[in-house]
């Protein structure tokens, strides 16, 4: 078994892991993910006694440190008793010789076997990794990148080795035969310890038991990688999933904002985090596990901004909302979906005030709203669907995007009219004073929805609520203005309630899905997954005629003579 | 949309009648010291002269020069057409405003004796009331106020009503305002046009039964009243002197009642995008 403890690797000044701990049993693979730079490699690098840097720490692999190993020891266990298969496939290869060869040179270093039998064993190796005696009498350069990547995977295994580390193994092959390499790869792990650096998180899915995403040195989330991928719960790995293009991904990619860098003081991803408190900055966050994960945040991984517990809502005796159970998280877009008048607008009028709840809690940032006040609206802000409806008609622009601060009395003219410009300018919109003098008939509807936009975001919300954003707008001004709404959702960590009822457009703006029925929500889920698979014969109809597909199974309404009640309770 | 009811107006041929018809009375009543040689209370000696150099519209039964009562007249008309107008469609304003805005016990009971005071009979309330009271302009003016209002604040509760579900106060309600924010930046704005239309039909129908009453003798005798001066015109019309006593005085005041309506019609198609033919898309939000 393999255990790293607090290892710490610098370069110079530059420390590129800062202590990672990690315990691997024989059998398991561990998928390490991360951006470039994150010191995956290097991780890699260390357990192999390969790093150029200074190590500090403790790497135990068959009871033995690696770090006090001298070279010689080093070299008998490399190759024997740990492999890597590295990144490059077109340097790792001798040039000048033949590929048997070669593995029969990796052989006969650690035994001693006449050559005979070493190159009868290499070209076993060889075949067992699919490629044919004529392929082993070959230079590397008349080799594919697929048929170079199964030869070192063979010269990797051919020791029979306890741990086995692959760094990017797929990197530059091509789907089918990554597929096929892929297949090799499951038989090859199976009873040793294996390490796999990429960070291509569906290579990672494919191949690892556990994911571990390593940030600036340190692991920032460990789990198993299906839950891991399925639920990530450091902002961290959300951001690179939802960076990372997959078959079901449905909304567009987001990146993660700033740049990845190394020694700051505090949690290493403050910088970049949508959701960092005073304390990220300055102490580094321990790594706590729970429920079989490691999470190091000091906020403990993503947190709940919105839940709502059982509300209930009620226009004198007629139940608009059903017991209604629902958590948005910080920095996601949770799509509110279903038909008109299935309650979805009352339920973002009952969160933001504008209808006083009936029964039922809501909780902001774990703290109960009992009263709304001016602390409660520069948290949560809403946009409304007709954007001239909801900027006065008697306001120039300068005047709409003020009136927040001013209705909170923030700071001083100069400062309001400093914010104004700046949300201004962040929604794209122009902030000289022609502009800023206009009135909102003077302006194009996205133009004024932009306004309405800038005007929500001045008082700096954590969540916005969009009953309908787009639907009084042509499509090409809706594009834009999702597109810009999802930009400050990278920027700033927004979290979005998105209230339509346009399910493909839910679809590409929205990490999560709830679908409203009735007053009730019947479904909720990761939004790719309700699209597939949905589970509420409602949710299926909704979906199916979003593809379009008008069938007779999908009507609600049939010619009755009397619609007994039973037709009427079919999907309650 | 936004719109600039005096520009819009100044274009308007209705408008310049209105107003020219308005600013000629207004010049009477304020520099009727200047037109006039006499006092309007003066016993000029002869009755029933004819008009002539002496006297522009000659002399009543009492030998009071009529151009002088006209010119006076037209002062207590004014007065009571202005004072009628702050003091009913404020009340109006208040009363419909903050029914519509608190709601509840206090909206309906509001609204009950919007409804009882529209239902009393007027004229035979004033009559009634000014038979116990000594009638006095002030009093005049309270008791047309106290008739006007309620039709008033029916029309801005219904207005504040639907104004309080627009979308621009929901939002402002979205950013924690107040009512007090609400009613002085949203509602008092958009209540301008209403309100303004409310004026002017107070100040006709304060105008109008003013005369009235003064017609039927419910007035301070040392007040000169149009109403008046057409009642004892009305008693010597077997006399040629109808001609320049009672038609003079019932042209000034129709040439009044008419430049308020046409000024009034003016606004409100200025102020309501609704009736103008040219806009009409952009009607929605007058409601």
């Amino acid at each position: 078994m393999l255990s790293i403890r607090d290892l710490k690797v610098s370069f110079g000044k530059t420390q590129i892991l800062s202590g990672v701990d990690l315990d691997l049993e024989c059998g398991e693979c561990l998928a390490l993910v991360g951006e470039s730079g994150a010191g995956k490699t290097t991780l890699g690098l260390s357990i192999m006694g390969l790093a150029k840097g200074s190590s500090t720490g403790e790497i135990s692999f068959q009871e033995k440190n690696l770090l006090a190993l001298s070279e010689d020891e080093l070299r008998q266990l490399r190759g024997r008793e740990m492999a890597m298969v590295f990144q490059n496939v077109e340097d790792a290869l001798d040039p000048v010789q033949r590929i048997q060869d070669q593995i029969a040179e990796a052989i006969t270093v650690h035994r001693s076997i006449s050559t005979k039998n070493a190159m009868d064993m290499a070209l076993k190796h060889l075949l067992s990794v699919g490629l044919n005696e004529e392929k082993a009498r070959l230079y590397p350069h008349q080799l594919s990148g697929g048929e170079r990547q199964r030869v070192l995977i063979s010269m990797a295994l051919v020791n029979d080795p306890d741990l086995l580390i692959l760094d990017e193994p797929t990197a530059s092959l091509d789907a089918l035969t990554k597929a096929d390499i892929i297949r090799l790869f499951r038989s090859a792990i199976l009873g040793r310890i294996c390490i796999v650096i990429t960070h291509d998180i569906s290579l990672a899915a494919a191949l690892a038991d556990r994911m571990a995403v390593l940030y600036a040195g340190r692991i920032a989330e460990m789990g198993r990688a299906e839950d891991l991928i399925r639920d990530p719960r450091h902002p961290y790995t959300r951001g690179l999933i939802r960076s990372y293009p997959d078959m079901t991904t449905t909304k567009d990619l987001q990146g993660i904002p700033g740049r990845l860098a190394h020694g700051l003081s505090g949690c290493p991803f403050h910088e970049r985090c949508t959701q960092r408190i005073d304390i990220c900055s300055k102490i580094m966050p321990p790594q706590i596990e729970k429920d079989g994960r490691l999470i190091a945040c000091h906020r403990g991984g993503i947190v709940p901004l919105l839940e709502i517990i059982s509300l209930s809502h009620a226009f004198e005796a007629n139940y608009v909302l059903r017991d209604v159970n629902l958590t948005l998280y910080e920095g996601e877009t949770l799509a509110l979906v279903g038909e008109s008048g299935s309650g979805k607008s009352t339920l973002s009028k009952a969160i933001i005030g504008l209808h006083e709840p009936g029964r039922g809690q809501i909780i902001l940032e774990g703290s109960r709203v009992i009263k709304r006040d001016a602390a409660f609206y520069s948290r949560v802000q809403m946009i409304f669907q007709n954007p001239k409806e909801s900027v006065s008609h008697r306001m120039n622009v300068l005047d709409a995007v003020l009136e927040p601060l001013q209705v909170q009395r923030k700071g001083s003219h100069e400062a309001r009219l400093r914010r104004a410009k700046e949300v201004l300018d962040l929604v794209e919109l122009p902030i000289d004073d022609d502009f800023l003098k206009k009135y909102p008939h003077q302006l194009s509807g996205g133009e004024v929805q932009r306004v309405a936009i800038a005007r929500a975001l001045s008082l700096g919300p954590k969540l916005l609520i969009a009953d309908e954003p787009t639907s009084a707008l042509d499509p090409s001004v809706q594009a834009k203005i999702l597109k810009l709404l999802m930009n400050l959702q990278e920027k700033m960590g927004l979290s979005i309630l998105f209230v339509t009822h346009d399910i493909a457009l839910a679809r590409k703006v929205s990490d999560r899905m709830a679908v409203m029925h009735k007053g009730r929500i019947v479904e909720e889920g990761a939004t790719n997954e309700i699209l597939i698979h949905p589970q509420h014969p409602y949710t299926r109809r909704l979906v199916d005629c979003a593809f379009g597909r008008y069938g007779m199974e999908n009507a609600e309404i049939e010619m009755m003579v009397e619609p007994g009640p039973v037709a009427l309770e079919k999907y309650c | 949309m936004h719109v600039d009811p005096i520009g819009e107006i100044s274009h308007d041929p209705l408008a310049r009648i209105g107003l020219l018809m308005l600013a000629i009375i207004t010049l009477m009543a304020i520099f009727a010291p200047l037109l006039s040689s006499y006092s309007p209370h003066d016993y000029t000696g002869e009755i029933f002269s004819p008009p002539g150099m002496d006297h522009l519209l000659g002399t009543d039964s009492m030998g009071q020069d009529i151009w002088v009562r006209l010119l006076y007249g037209a002062r207590t008309s004014l007065v009571v057409a202005g004072a009628v107008a702050l003091l009913s469609s404020s009340l109006s304003v208040l009363v419909g405003a903050t029914a519509a805005l608190a709601g509840g016990l206090y909206e309906r009971f509001c609204m009950r004796i919007v409804d009882a005071m529209i239902s009393l009979p007027t004229i035979i309330v004033m009559i009634l009331v000014a038979a116990y009271l000594r009638p006095s302009l002030p009093l005049l003016i309270l008791l047309i106020s106290a008739f006007t209002w309620p039709g008033g604040a029916r029309i801005v509760r219904s207005q504040v009503l639907s104004l309080k579900e627009r979308m621009h106060i929901n939002a402002a309600r979205t950013f924690g305002a107040g009512w007090r924010h609400i009613v002085s930046t949203h509602i008092i704005p958009d209540l301008s046009p209403i309100i303004s239309a409310l004026m002017m039909q107070d100040a006709r129908r304060a105008v109008f039964m003013e005369a009235g009453l003064a017609f039927l003798g419910v007035s301070d005798p040392m007040v000169i009243s149009w109403g008046k001066m057409m009642h004892q015109a009305l008693a010597f019309t077997y006399l040629d002197v109808w001609q320049w006593w009672l038609v003079p005085t019932g042209l000034a005041l129709s040439a009044t009642l008419i430049g308020i309506s046409f000024l009034s019609c003016s606004l409100e198609t200025a102020m309501n995008p609704r009736l103008k033919k040219d806009h009409a898309r952009d009607n929605v939000r007058y409601g």
